[in-house]
């Protein structure tokens, strides 16, 4: 079922946390809401659920406006991000409750709890408490029991956060993977812009409760909508020159790059991606600069160029923004290159992203 | 920190820690025996000095025992059962509307209006001058005072106020506690004799429910605060009402605070003793009241006082047993978290 948020706003006291949202998850659609802490996203989620409610604007689930329903009645599951399994019942008893709940004959029960936990591996740990479980089996108790009655709705909050890396890495492909299975409309809130990008079907920045774009991982990695997308999504980091865009040309101290667009802007900001960089000889490149520092990153090597004027001296001088700019260039793993060794950078007009003061994307 | 077991101490420092533990364990049950034993003492062996070992020291007697359940009788067992019904029904009464007023302090914000609390303190004031001065029906002074506060509320709606907490509230019940119960001892007899309570267990319940209901609100609301409300939230989700949440996951993870709160209040009211000497002469008398009564024109009965103590003790002792196993600790584990 669709899960919509119109027009939502949500204000404790003079603090408005969610300005005017607007969200739509498609049926069976895996949503993602991904923000840094204080962005509103696990508001908005709660929002959903009905444990927040609603300054202004409507919550609709299907076709139904929620917005004054109950929690208990809007038929969605939530995972939270501390399990919140139920100590002192047992994993079946726990798995169980929403059924129990509903007044599910104990036969009927049985069979949905133990297919449900097969599916999560848990068969085996059907008569112990939480207490005894590990953090990977409680998560799947949390998960089972989200799962064992088909709700209109699942809603994630952190679900992986307090798995180790490597467990967190294999629960996202086992969730993906369900999800699919399943077909269940799923919002999904994390702070891990890892998560985001390979769990969503779509995914919706927030910041400071503004929703700053929706789209499609890819989209959203390609063609971020402002400065601050553009900053947020990518590993490492947007490198981000200011300077001032004239028709064509963008100014930046440490060279002229060519544009395509015809804006004139006395402050604008350029974005290019480290993989859309290339270091070269120096001279031939459309910025020089000279080699920061070099890092072997395992299957590649992450070259940092200080751009622009040359620094007047000492470390604190050259991390300043005045001195020139830092950029980041990924190069092949291969690619060695000595300490300020004077290099040019390369970079194709069409992989440059152009934001006028206000963050806006110029296009 | 890992736990040391006793099992993998030094021979040395197992010693140690047995002898401090039975030393103790000596300094702690020892009156008890004493009580235990002036029970089956005859005056005289009470007055020849120390006698520890009965058949060997002394000749025990059951002629205190006799006393205290044949020669008295029924005015043993009407007090006795006077404090098994006030103990138990005032404990009963501050456990449910004390915990459920921790709850709702634990889970619920309260922004009370100062001036609102003014408003109901002024009309409080009001009535009772009314009352005592006129000759106005209590139900009309009370109404009347009803309908001003409301009216009044409503008028001053919009007027500027400091409002209050969950703390502030949390604060002003415990300081109930703060005034020596003796203070308010007189005026709670006046209150009793105006409404012709006196010597009742009547009295007494809502006197001891009183007392008690500010522990009971200050150490559930700790145990109440320390549940994560995630397993509430959860639990609503998945479809269950507010009371079966607050049956089926609170009160299960009360447990050990509900117990332990539960003995301390009961073990309060059955050894109350002011209170009870003020509201009560005869019909409505509680088990200290006759011990200290052992103490008469004759210098202190110490044989009937121990035979007393001894009855008064047991069901303590065995409701304590019988509760410990639900006092322990680490319910909530593995609620949160890895």
């Amino acid at each position: 079922m669709t899960v919509v948020l119109d027009q939502v706003t949500k204000s404790f006291g003079d603090v408005e946390v969610l300005k005017r949202l607007d969200v739509t998850a498609q049926d069976g659609e895996f949503l993602v809401l991904l923000g840094a802490s204080g962005s509103g996203k696990t508001t908005a989620l709660r929002m959903i659920a009905g444990l927040e409610s609603t300054t202004s604007g409507r919550v609709l689930i299907g076709e139904r406006d929620v917005t004054h329903v109950l929690p208990k009645n809007r038929d969605v599951a939530m995972v939270f991000q501390s399990y919140a399994l139920y100590p002192h019942k047992t994993v079946a008893e726990n798995i169980g409750y929403p059924l129990r709940v509903r007044g599910t004959p104990k036969a009927d029960m049985d069979a949905q709890v133990r297919s449900v936990a097969d599916q999560v591996q848990l068969s085996d740990y059907l008569a112990r408490y939480p207490r005894q479980l590990s953090g990977g089996q409680r998560q799947r108790v949390a998960l089972a029991r989200a799962m064992v009655r088909r709700p209109a709705a699942f809603l994630m909050d952190e679900p992986l956060s307090n798995l180790d890396a490597k467990l967190r890495g294999h629960m996202r492909t086992e969730l993906k993977r369900m999800q699919h299975d399943l077909g269940v409309t799923t919002v999904y809130v994390t702070h891990d812009q890892v998560e985001a990008m390979t769990l969503a079907d779509r995914v919706a920045i927030l910041e400071q409760g503004v929703l700053q774009q929706l789209g499609t991982p890819k989209a959203i990695y390609d063609d971020p909508a402002n400065l601050f997308v553009a900053g947020f999504i990518g590993s490492p980091p947007m490198n981000l020159l200011d300077g001032r865009h004239e028709p064509g040309r963008f100014v930046h101290a440490g060279g002229v790059l060519a544009t395509r667009q015809r804006a004139t802007l006395a402050r604008a900001t350029l974005g290019v991606r480290p993989e859309d960089c290339r270091t070269v000889a120096a001279g031939t490149g459309v910025l020089d600069g000279r080699v920061y520092a070099t890092e072997l990153i395992g299957d590649h090597t992450l070259v940092t160029v200080s751009v622009g004027p040359a620094p007047a001296g000492g470390v604190a001088s050259r991390m300043s923004a005045d001195a020139g700019a830092m950029l980041t260039v990924k190069m092949p793993k291969d690619h060695e290159a000595a300490f300020d060794e004077p290099v040019g950078v390369a970079i194709e007009p069409e992989t440059q992203y152009l934001f006028d003061a206000d963050g806006a994307r110029v296009r | 920190m890992r736990e040391r077991r006793l099992g993998e101490m030094s021979p040395l420092a197992k010693v140690l820690v047995y002898s401090v533990l039975i030393g103790w364990s000596l300094v702690v049950l020892f009156p008890l025996y004493w009580v235990l034993i002036t029970s089956f003492k005859l005056p005289g062996q009470v007055g020849d000095g120390p006698d520890y070992l009965p058949f060997l020291d002394f000749m025990p007697s059951l002629h205190a025992w006799r006393y205290i359940f044949v020669d008295l009788g029924a005015d043993t067992f009407r007090p006795y059962w006077n404090s098994v019904v006030i103990a138990s029904v005032s404990t009963v009464l501050a456990m449910l509307v004390g915990s459920c007023a921790a709850y709702a302090l634990a889970r619920l914000h309260f922004r009370p209006r100062l001036i609102s609390i003014g408003l109901f303190l002024l009309a409080l004031a009001l009535v009772v001058t009314a009352m005592a001065t006129t000759a106005v029906p209590w139900q009309l002074a009370v109404t009347a005072g009803l309908a001003i506060f409301a009216l009044a509320v409503r008028a001053l709606r919009r007027a500027p106020s400091p409002r209050l907490g969950n703390g502030d509230i949390l604060f002003w019940i415990i300081s109930q506690r703060i005034l020596p119960p003796v203070v308010a001892a007189l005026p709670i007899y006046i209150m009793f004799q105006q409404l012709g309570l006196l010597d009742t267990r009547t009295a007494i319940i809502l006197t001891y429910t009183t007392v008690n209901m500010p522990i009971v609100v200050w150490l559930m609301y700790d145990f109440f605060v320390s549940i994560p409300v995630d397993i509430e939230e959860s639990a609503t989700l998945d479809g269950a009402s507010k009371l079966r949440i607050f049956l089926e996951m609170v009160l299960p993870l009360a447990k050990p605070g509900l117990a332990a709160t539960s003995l301390l209040v009961l073990i309060l009211s059955w050894n109350e003793y002011l209170l009870a000497l003020f509201l009560s002469t005869a019909d409505a008398q509680t088990i200290p009241l006759l011990v200290a009564a052992q103490n008469a024109t004759r210098g202190p009965q110490w044989w009937y006082m121990s035979v007393l103590i001894v009855i008064m003790i047991l069901p303590v002792v065995a409701l304590t047993l019988l509760l410990q196993k639900f006092i322990a600790k680490g319910l909530l584990l593995g609620a949160v978290k890895g």
